[in-house]
């Protein structure tokens, strides 16, 4: 392998890779801002600029590939002089506003005018101001704040494949905006913000919710679908404020679909059934965790049952299901539901061109290896059913049986069930999922369920025991 | 949705295709000839220019804000962009623009009530050996004097 | 100087325009007929001993720059003319292209056919209407006459040429951006590499040249490289140069001289008149408002690309502007500031914020409220730009902040202090 040297240690290298790639590799941080490696290099904040042996000119380390032999330095004054240039320029015009800003405490400006500005300015005139245009529900558009980095449209151009974002006017007047504040139209628009390196472009869904210092970070999976993209859960105090791309190069590099992102509502949403329910006179009514588990095993008690498991459960929730069905259940079939018209990882076809899958849970693919087939209709004359569901699969219709239901639910889907045994989202639990490409993916538990709300086997454990 | 952009238009665009190995190079001549028929740019011309090369509306914006050429906003019947570089300001172009704006009463920018004149500052048009110059619509008018520029101005058609 | 050769300016005149002229007293398309049989090896040989230096500003031999187009390349090849002519006091490439624009044209199928391309492009100004219309109707009498199109000249050699006019953006003169501009984008400069001569129009390898050098082509064949080489007074200087000469002279216009043959002050006071009633001389702009100044007392040299190097500024266009005593120099300054910081692009950091924040501090001390650190901050914030920007703009921004304060620094003290121009 080629080797460079930086800051006087040798340093291993691909040959194409860019010196910001090399020296992280070698746990060298470069400063930067317009560079980003899921998007191409433009070379325009300057930020990266390092001193490269017989280049009389500092070169931007995001767009020079290493050499073989190549000396380079990412601490001379003369790097460290234009570090402290680039901040004093990309501070003139923006806004002390960090107390009131949602970016700050993850702000790459803010850390890097910390790591590597001076510490006064020597500016006095007014700052350049801009009027906001709307951009649609999902992000906030803050333009006062921007450095000009261009992230934003290089990640509408180059990724979610519209050039929906831009930039207007030229020079010291350019300006990020969509058309005259037409609503951004990319499913994949919160990925703009977690790219911008500064407050300029934020999730309207996080605004002013939460400082992020405050915020529990934990690497999960997303359950959108059957891609199971990287992501990470921020949450504090057991609230969920947010859900971030991580990276995953085999899987969806940077990036997550917004619908996805914002899945995590339906955790905490007020018409989540999060207390052991049972129908009284018609009507789904709070109960005990024992009176509503013997009103379960009652319901399906000495019938023809079938069981209908979510393709939003994991592997270990679905093979205790599998055995419980077997063994406390008289043999009773197990089916699989999702995703209305994909029943089978055959028909789970790519619904975009970015990482969108056609099948809407996270787990297809991982039953159908169990064994479990899809479910089209009920069995010839089921008279009960039992219903376990993670919180995403689509309920299929199911008329003139005795249904109870076992995991997450909002209250108007389980109105006419016999009961309800409140279970775990998938961000309140630990476990595995298998994407289309056949990955096994584990992942940890982000927050701790609503106090009544049980896990699977906990609750088949009383259905047994009880 | 009815074209508003003229069949000219479409014929001119039509002869230029097979001149770029691209469509989206046709942008830059078919803002200039969108202008030639509106004298501006409207928006809804711009999104008709962009359906037409198969381009985000907002790609056209991009660029057609990028070149001052472009007029994003109306202007008057006759638009006089005098040159205020260097050379120009050398050879007295700064009372020109004065003269102008005294004679319009307007600014730098504004267009008279009337809709007759636009005035506005204009960067180097290359025509250096002949300061002081100025664009008057498409036509360069150079070596000027106030008396010069006033007998232009008194010769155009109302 | 009435005897050295002049290959431009006798024919600048209306009635040199139409190809009937060319063709009469021009030896109009004689040199293609010669180069169309050659191979391109030998015309890029012939360009190289010309010593032929790009006149668009960068002076980079032009028979070097073809030589790094690839001989064999799956994507098509491109020659693209740079008429963009913005950098200001700049107006000679007008003057080839209204009156003399076969030599364009024929200058281009040639050095086509040197590289190997296609089609073509003159990229000019969008301001040049008139010029572009003129450019269009030569053209068409070229293809009419088979100099243009399929098979020139019975050749089998293609060429098609386009125009293609420009918005109004001085950046666009920076190669990058104007093949940006010809790609219908926004005119800013690409990173480099790659360089053009391996990705340039449309991803193709691409030679960018400059009105001047293209049409100077033709002559190059017709007289041999050396014949050109020898032209120069310079060792490294070939040819004639069109220069352009503006401001405060009495007789400002485009001339034609062999390049190294003068010096600043020859040009202002036997070729140009002398300055404009008699006033002294305060300040020389010699290559563009981008070069830095040079003081009164700096004009005895030579008037060439290496030369003017020496003395810390540069040749640029060929476009000398010429300042006397009673124009106030920070008011210039801020005149030419306000223009970069107005044609920034806007890409990079140290231009989009450091042209603007300069010219925001010479607007303060032209009006009388400048503070003493001014200067220094003025100094700082150019050496931040300078050699630390994506293209060049930035260093054509420095530059002039650069030399006038350090030049002329009493000016700006003055004006501090005292509050308001002195001259005021």
């Amino acid at each position: 392998m080629p080797k460079c040297i930086i800051d006087g240690r040798e340093v291993e290298f691909t040959p194409g890779q860019n010196l910001i790639e090399v020296a992280k590799s070698a746990g060298i941080e470069i400063p930067l801002f317009c560079y980003h490696p899921g998007l191409s290099v433009v070379a325009q904040c300057r930020m990266c600029a390092v001193e490269i042996e017989k280049f009389p000119k500092l070169q931007t380390a995001c767009s020079t590939a290493a050499q073989d032999g190549m000396v380079v330095k990412t601490q001379s004054e003369k790097v460290k002089q234009n570090q402290k240039s680039v901040m004093e320029f990309l501070l003139i015009n923006h806004p002390l506003d960090c107390p009131i800003c949602d970016k700050s405490g993850e702000c790459d400006l803010q850390d890097q005018s910390y790591g590597y500005g001076d510490a006064y300015m020597r500016t006095s005139e007014e700052r350049r101001t801009y009027v906001d245009l709307d951009m649609g529900p999902v992000i906030q558009k803050n333009m006062n704040r921007c450095i000009h980095c261009t992230r934003c449209i290089r990640f509408g151009a180059e990724v979610a494949g519209i050039r929906e974002m831009v930039a207007i006017q030229r020079g010291n007047n350019t300006e990020i905006t969509t058309v005259d504040g037409r609503p951004l139209e990319t499913d994949y628009a919160g990925n703009y913000a977690d790219i911008c390196p500064t407050g300029s472009l934020t999730l309207k869904d996080f605004r002013f919710k939460k400082r992020a210092w405050f915020l529990k970070k934990t690497p999960t999976i997303c359950e959108g679908c059957s891609r199971g993209c990287s992501m990470e859960v921020q949450a504090e105090a057991n609230v969920i404020y947010r859900c971030i791309a991580r990276e995953n190069k085999e899987v969806n590099q940077h990036w997550i679909c917004d619908e996805g992102r914002f899945n995590y509502h339906y955790v905490q949403e007020s018409d989540r059934v999060i207390e052991p329910a049972l129908l009284r006179q018609g009507a789904l009514g709070l109960s005990a965790w024992k009176d509503s588990v013997l009103h379960s095993r009652q319901t399906l008690s000495g019938k023809k049952v079938a069981v209908l498991i979510g393709s939003d459960l994991t592997q270990e929730e679905a093979k205790l299901i599998q055995q419980f069905a077997a063994e406390k259940l008289g043999g009773a079939p197990v089916f699989h539901f999702g995703t209305p018209g994909i029943s089978s990882s055959a028909q789970d076809d790519a619904a975009d061109a970015l990482l969108k899958r056609k099948s809407k849970t996270a787990n297809l693919h991982g039953l159908e290896k169990l064994g479990i087939a899809g479910f089209s209709s009920l069995p010839s004359g089921t008279q009960a059913v039992l219903v376990v569901r993670g919180g995403r699969a689509v309920l299929p219709q199911l008329a003139g049986v005795s249904v109870v239901g076992v995991g997450v639910f909002k209250k108007a889907e389980a109105s006419a069930f016999e009961a309800v045994l409140p279970g775990v989202a998938f961000a309140e639990k630990d476990g595995t999922v298998v994407n289309f490409m056949g990955m096994e993916q584990r992942f940890k538990r982000a927050i701790l369920p609503p106090r009544e709300c049980k896990t699977l086997s906990e609750i088949l454990m009383m259905w047994t025991n009880l | 949705m009815s074209k508003l952009l003229s069949q000219q238009f479409y014929d001119e665009m039509k002869k230029l295709e097979p001149r770029y190995p691209t469509k989206v190079a046709l942008l830059l001549p078919a803002l200039h000839e969108a202008q030639k028929q509106f004298g501006w740019l409207p928006g809804e011309v711009m999104d008709e220019i962009g359906t037409y090369i198969g381009i985000h509306p907002a790609q056209v914006r991009e660029v057609a804000s990028f070149y001052t050429m472009y007029n994003l906003k109306p202007v008057g019947k006759y638009h006089l962009k005098i040159c205020t570089n260097v050379a120009c300001c050398l050879r007295g172009a700064e009372e020109l623009v004065e003269h102008c704006e005294k004679k319009f009463g307007v600014k730098c920018g504004e267009t008279t009530t009337d809709k007759r004149f636009t005035l506005m500052e204009e960067e180097c048009l290359g025509a250096c050996g002949t300061a002081p110059a100025m664009m008057l619509n498409d036509d360069y008018h150079e070596n000027l004097t106030a008396a010069k520029l006033d007998q232009i101005l008194a010769s155009l058609p109302s | 100087m009435s005897e050295s050769p002049q290959m431009f300016k006798p024919h600048f005149h209306e009635e040199a325009r139409p190809l009937a002229y060319y063709l009469a007293k021009m030896n109009g398309y004689t040199a293609l007929k010669k180069a169309l049989p050659m191979p391109p090896e030998a015309i890029i040989e012939e360009m190289k001993k010309s010593n032929m230096r790009g006149r668009g500003g960068a002076g980079f031999p032009t028979g070097v720059k073809w030589g790094f187009i690839p001989k064999q390349s799956a994507k098509p090849k491109y020659l693209v003319c740079n008429a963009d002519e913005s950098e200001p006091g700049t107006f000679k490439d007008r003057d080839i292209m209204r009156y003399t624009p076969h030599l364009l044209i024929e200058g281009m199928v040639i050095g086509a056919h040197a590289i190997g391309a296609h089609a073509g492009y003159i990229y000019i100004r969008g301001e040049y209407t008139r010029e572009a219309k003129l450019l269009n109707q030569a053209i068409e009498e070229a293809y009419a006459n088979g100099y243009l199109g399929k098979n020139i000249q019975g050749s089998g050699f293609d060429f098609d040429l386009t125009v293609h006019r420009g918005a109004g953006a001085y950046i666009c003169g920076e190669e990058t951006a104007l093949l940006n501009s010809l790609e219908g984008k926004r005119g800013e400069p690409r990173v480099k590499p790659p360089f053009p001569a391996q990705s340039g129009a449309f991803a193709g390898p691409t030679i960018v040249n400059n009105v001047e050098t293209l049409a100077a082509v033709p002559m190059i064949i017709n007289n041999g490289g050396e014949w050109f080489a020898k032209l120069g007074k310079l060792e490294k200087s070939g040819g004639t140069r069109l220069i352009s000469v503006s401001g405060h002279v009495k007789n400002p216009g485009v001339y034609e001289l062999p390049a190294g043959s003068v010096t600043i002050r020859e040009l202002i006071y036997n070729v140009c008149g002398g300055v404009f009633g008699d006033k002294k001389l305060k300040a020389v702009i010699p290559g563009g408002s981008s070069a830095p100044v040079l003081t009164a007392d700096e004009i005895d040299v030579i008037y060439d690309i290496e030369p003017l190097m020496k003395v810390g500024s540069m040749m640029g266009s060929a476009a000398l502007m010429v300042v006397s005593e009673d124009y106030c120099v920070v008011k210039l300054l801020k005149r030419i500031t306000k223009f970069y910081a107005h044609e920034s692009c806007g890409q990079c950091t140290p231009c989009r914020e450091g042209c603007k924040w300069m010219e925001d501090i010479l607007h303060r001390i032209e009006d009388g409220h400048g503070r003493e650190q001014d200067i220094t901050l003025l100094l700082d914030i150019a050496d931040n730009i300078n050699g630390k920007t994506l293209c060049a703009l930035g260093d054509a921004a420095a530059g002039p902040v650069s030399s006038f304060v350090k030049k002329f620094r009493a000016d700006f003290e003055a004006h501090i202090r005292g509050g308001k121009c002195p001259n005021a």
